[in-house]
């Protein structure tokens, strides 16, 4: 999973996005709560409304971004490349290993067959 | 700046609906939460009584506050489609996601074959100590004619009787060319040619 680096960075920044959607709704439950007290921390009240104003705006700003960049880059086809054929090759080298190793385990029970007898 | 591509109506519409999802959510988020701030102001004249005035603002923060949480949900569900057309569509990262497993996969492949050389050098020496000592034993069987196995692999040309000869001593392996040892053999005659891969 951490081995595709470009499109890693994609998904990350979509992540984070996901995670500053939390923190969105969090700063207005907050702004709510604080409304709703009798005596209000006014400075905490600006400072979440600020902080809540910010992320919404940053929010629009990174996901639109992300649909001009998918708007540029899909064309639409299917992609159609694979890693068969290098999986496959792998796979039969692995093949090949483990047909030499039962080759030789082969072998070597012979010579102890040879040395009991 | 990159032109925009004629693309399918399809991905173009799904593209569009994307964009118009995220306006609206964004937008729903800003004028409830705004509306509850304004509808938690305290107004001294109200047409109701006190009682049903704060009842009816008290639904409407609950509307309010449950479409704030509706819109952030869709906000969630559109990135997380986001991703799914990330995934599929952008073609870069998918065609530096493949070359990296090619990648991969070749050098794990490259490394078994370095290996299964290596193990080959190593036990054709023991193999030739093995033959030797079998063949000078009292329990061998073999006639004049035969070769031993040792001289077979490095003839380099043998006539089709000594390559007949050559599959005798391994009767496990049904064919000549699926085996490593025995597709070392033509290959070990070379003077450090290629391996079981290239041979089969």
């Amino acid at each position: 999973m951490a081995t595709y680096s470009l499109a890693n960075e994609r998904l990350r920044a979509l992540e984070d996005i996901e995670r500053e959607i939390g923190a969105i709704l969090q700063n207005a439950g907050t702004v709510i709560l604080e409304l709703s007290k009798e005596k209000t921390n006014e400075r905490l009240l600006d400072r979440q409304a600020a902080a809540f104003t910010a992320s919404v705006q940053h929010v629009e700003a990174e996901l639109s971004a992300q649909i001009r960049y998918l708007t540029q880059v899909a064309t639409g086809q299917p992609h159609e490349g694979s890693s068969y054929s290098s999986r496959k090759d792998c796979q039969m080298a692995l093949k090949r290993v483990d047909y030499a190793r039962l080759k030789l385990s082969e072998v070597a029970r012979t010579c102890e067959q040879m040395l009991e007898n | 700046m990159a032109q925009q591509r004629a693309l399918p109506q399809s991905k173009e519409t799904l593209l569009q609906s994307y964009n118009k999802r995220l306006k609206d959510d964004v937008k729903s988020i800003m004028d409830n939460f705004t509306e509850i701030i304004k509808t938690a102001k305290i107004e001294d004249e109200t047409q109701v009584s006190r009682a049903t005035q704060g009842e009816q603002d008290n639904y409407e923060m609950h509307v309010r506050a449950a479409n704030i949480v509706r819109a952030g949900e869709s906000l969630m569900k559109l990135v997380s489609d986001l991703k799914q057309f990330l995934i599929l569509n952008d073609f870069p990262s998918v065609n530096e996601a493949i070359e990296q497993r090619n990648q991969q996969l070749r050098a794990l492949q490259e490394e078994c074959d370095r290996k299964l050389v290596a193990l080959r050098d190593e036990v054709s020496i023991d193999l030739y100590e093995l033959e030797e000592e079998y063949y000078s034993s009292s329990s061998s069987l073999c006639e004049a004619n035969d070769l031993p196995l040792c001289e077979a692999y490095w003839r380099l040309d043998l006539d089709t009787d000594s390559a007949a000869g050559l599959s005798v001593p391994l009767p496990a392996s049904p064919e000549p060319s699926t085996g490593p040892l025995q597709a070392a053999a033509p290959a070990h005659s070379h003077a450090g040619g290629p391996g079981p891969t290239e041979h089969a």
